[in-house]
This record gives C-alpha cells, structure tokens and sequence, in this order.
C-alpha cells in the first residue's frame, strides 16, 4: 500500500505530463485548424528534427551558450550576493543599480550589444550571463543576512579571518537559499537563450522555433515547443536531484498541507 | 535607521550610477565608440524627455501598461486562489503540485508561437503570456505563505468557534500576506519583462516595438529610449507594490 502511494507520488509529474498532452489532443481534434496540430502530430515531427544534423548542431550550440553564460553568472553572483547580504555599504552602493537594471529584459539589450558584439556567440552568452546574474545575487544577498549571527561570532572567536567566515560559515549557511536562486535562475537562461536566438536569427533553438512559425511549418513550431519544454524541465528536475544531495541537511520545505479542513 | 544614515546609504547607492553614466558619456565623448553605435546620455535623455510629451509615445506606453495590468492582476488572482486552494486542501494539492512541477520550469516564452497562432497578434496572447509567466512565483510564495501559519493560530481560531470555511480567509489568507507580496514582488518585475518580450516578438505596437523598430533602422538613440522607459516604469511599479505593501502590513512586525 505504502508503495503504491510513493509510486503515485513519484509518477506524479509524468502523469501531469500526460494529462497535458491528453488536454491538447482533445482540444486540437476539436478545434481542427490547421494552426493548432494534434499532440501526436507534433511528437511525431520530433524525430525529423532530432535526427537532421544541423539542427541538432544548433541545439546543441543553445545548451553551450547557455552553460557558459549560467557558470560565468552563478561564480560572479554568488560572492557579489553573499557580500551585499553581509556588508550595509556593500548593499547600498549596488542596490539602486540592480532595481534599475532589473526590469529591463535582458534579451531586449540583444539588439544594442549586437551592434557592439556582433552576432556571435559572444553577444548571446552575454545577454544569458546577466538574465540569471540578478535572480541568485538577490537570493543570495537573502541567505546571506538569514545567517545567525551567533555563528559568525563563534567563527571570530576561534580565530577566523573575515574571509574565511565567509566561506566556511556564510555559504554553506546561505547554499539553500542560493541553490533555490540558481534553480530560477536555471530557467531564466533557458527563456533568454530561447529569445536572444529569436531576435538575432542565426542559429540556436530560438531560430528554429521563429523561422519555422514565419514559415508556417505549424509541426516543427509545436514540437520544438514540446522539446524547448522538454529540456526546461529534464534541466530542473537535474538540478533539484543535485541540489537534493548538496543541501540535504536542510529540512525539505513545507511539504505537508494544512490540518484544518 | 536614522535618516541621516538613510542619505548616507541613498548618495552611496546613486555611485554606481553615476560612474556608468559617467563611463558612457566618456566613451561617447572621447570618441571610443561612434556615435551610430553609442550615443552620448545626453542626447538619450533629451530623446526621452521629447518623447515622453508626444501622445504618439504615451499611448505606445498606455498599450505596454494595459497589458502588463491586465496579466499581472490574472496571475494575482489565480495564483492566490489556487496557493491557497493548494494549501488547505490535500485532494487539490495532489491535483496542482505535479502539475506545477511540469509547468513552472517551462519556459514560457516557447510557448507564445502557439499563443500566437491560436489567439493572434492582438491584446489577448500578450496578456496570456504575461499571466502565465507572473503565476507560478505567485502561486508557489502564495501556497509556501499558507502551509506555513502558525497551527496554533488555526486552533485557536477553531476553539473559538470560526467556522472552518471562515478560517481560510480570517486567519490563513491574512498571515500569508507578507509571503504573498513577496511573490506579487518577483511577478511584477517578471510581467516588465515578459510583456516588452512578447511585443518584440508581435512587434504591432507598445514599447517592445518601438525598440524593434528602431533597431530595424539603426535608430540607437530610439533603441536607448524604450529600454530606459520600462526601466523606470518597473521602478514606479515596484515602488507602488512597496506602498501598497506597507499599507497591508501596517499592524505586522518589521521584517
């Protein structure tokens, strides 16, 4: 019995999965345009495009662009987050900076650095390093001041320089707060990497999915929809197994719903 | 906080600013960079005080702003609705939270070529796109708020005879707030830049196209123009939601 209802519980979001696509075959038969193809019409042109060399060469180059600009992002935010969460000064000379660069889409600067950049890779992994940049210095700036201060002061105490409090107190205090920046920020690359390739047509995921919508070609626009999908949540699940084994000292979060009704 | 200390922390902060205003004039001016590409400030923000006055720029905006409201107040509404329908109820909690977990690392802008095709070029598929990417920081703030309550607090509320439908709105609701806000917080920024991308995309009007359309032409000081005016329409929006916040939470300890 207990096994069964871990085994729902753990089927959970591959029968979501399924039901979504259940609710789209349904909803396409019934609208039956030629703009909204069936599930099994899309699923069945993702084949087509896996398997065209240029096209997988294209994805592929997306997820390097896309790691590159997340590591770049992830090594400088983290340290610029846990010092503004430490320091007053630190936070109040970068603060009023990051409020006026965080409303701006990101992917909106692609068509002012390609006239500096270019179109190259150089442009795209750029606009990606500063989509997922302010997401976890924010979240690490909260994890940072969420540290007890008891702690820091045992750390002074026993003879702990500033800097390696930081490191050895400060981070590995912060690393759950971090980790939940990382996984949104994990995501915003995705959709900046999606978007700086729609504005600037050359290769990528992006380019595929645009140039097969100016084209009409309704199959290729669903089922790149269903891997650009895909790719979304196979990265998230990852880094939630990851971030499972990093911080699994730190009480899973509120997992129960409430006792009153 | 004293005020003086206040001044001290605003002057700091407005550092960063002025040496990267200070670095772009200098480029432009020292001739680094030419003008096409570049621009000096200057020039930019003259553009931005000219165009802020025509009623041709205003209405672009009063479209950006239309759609922006339009997605967000959906997000707010269905992302309460749901976060609290979530966390009271375990038949419901097991219907959304796989469904979540699917959704919320979609990316949402892959979704709005669909969008276009069922909805067309209009308001709508703008709006849905808007929605959909503000709901999930929502929801997720609004049901982690919930889940958290106090239990005492719901059992007291239940000794003193509080109905039990009653509870979710006098007791729960009210202590989910701050969480709540928090989230209306990350999906107000999310909405700026999920509307401005969706009118790149769908370039007809608002402020995502007047970028596009000056990037079509090599207009850099027009590319500099919309940028700046979402930026500072996020900062009158978030400080708006900062207002509202400190009025809702005027009887909860500070933070």
């Amino acid at each position: 019995m207990m096994s069964m209802r871990t085994l729902v519980t753990r089927s959970g979001p591959l029968l979501a999965c399924l039901g979504l696509l259940g609710i789209w075959q349904i909803a396409a038969l019934i609208l039956n345009t030629d703009s909204f193809p069936t599930a099994m019409d899309a699923i069945r042109a993702i084949p087509s495009i896996l398997g065209d060399k240029e096209s997988l060469i294209n994805i592929l180059a997306s997820l390097r662009r896309m790691a590159i600009g997340f590591s770049l992002a992830v090594m400088l935010s983290i340290p610029l987050g846990l010092t503004m969460g430490r320091s007053r000064g630190v936070a109040s000379f970068f603060n009023p900076l990051l409020m006026v660069i965080y409303p701006v889409p990101k992917a909106a600067l692609m068509p002012i650095i390609m006239l500096w950049l270019g179109v190259g890779d150089v442009s795209k992994t750029l606009v990606i390093f500063l989509g997922v940049s302010l997401p976890v210095i924010y979240h690490s700036i909260q994890g940072a001041k969420a540290v007890e201060e008891k702690m820091l002061w045992s750390g002074a105490a026993m003879g702990l320089s500033a800097a390696q409090r930081m490191i050895r107190i400060v981070l590995p205090a912060a690393l759950p707060e971090i980790l939940t920046g990382c996984r949104t920020g994990l995501v915003l690359a995705l959709i900046t990497m999606i978007t700086s390739e729609m504005i600037a047509r050359q290769s990528g995921a992006g380019n595929i999915l645009f140039n097969a919508l100016d084209m009409g070609q309704y199959d290729t626009v669903y089922a790149m929809i269903i891997i650009i999908g895909a790719m979304g949540i196979g990265l998230d699940a990852a880094f939630e197994k990851l971030r499972a084994q990093l911080v699994n000292w730190s009480e899973p979060r509120f997992d129960l719903p409430l006792s009153f009704s | 906080m004293n005020a003086r200390a206040v001044t001290t922390d605003v002057l700091l902060g407005m550092v960063p600013i002025a040496l990267l205003i200070g670095l772009w004039q200098a480029i432009a001016s020292f001739g680094y960079a030419p003008v096409a590409l570049l621009p000096p400030p200057g020039a930019v923000f003259m553009r931005l005080a000219q165009q802020l006055a025509t009623t041709a720029f205003q209405q672009e905006i009063g479209a950006t702003l239309f759609r922006l409201f339009a997605g967000f107040s959906i997000a707010v509404i269905l992302g309460v609705g749901i976060g609290l329908a979530a966390a009271a109820s375990s038949a419901v909690n097991a219907v959304v939270r796989p469904l979540v977990r699917v959704l919320a690392p979609l990316p949402k802008v892959a979704l709005y070529p669909a969008l276009l095709l069922l909805l067309g070029f209009g308001h709508e598929s703008k709006i849905i796109l808007v929605a959909a990417d503000a709901l999930f920081p929502i929801l997720l703030s609004t049901y982690y708020g919930a889940s958290t309550v106090e239990q005492k607090l719901i059992w007291s509320a239940m000794a003193a005879g509080t109905p039990r439908r009653q509870i979710l709105f006098k007791v729960v609701l009210p202590a989910a707030v701050p969480s709540i806000l928090t989230g209306c917080r990350i999906g107000l920024v999310i909405s700026c830049i999920v509307v401005f991308l969706a009118e790149m995309i769908a370039s007809t009007d608002g402020l995502g196209h007047l970028l596009v359309a000056a990037a079509r032409t090599f207009q850099a000081v027009d590319m500099f123009v919309p940028l700046i005016t979402i930026s500072l329409l996020g900062l009158v929006l978030n400080g708006l939601l900062q207002a509202v916040r400190s009025y809702l939470l005027r009887g909860f300890p500070e933070v």
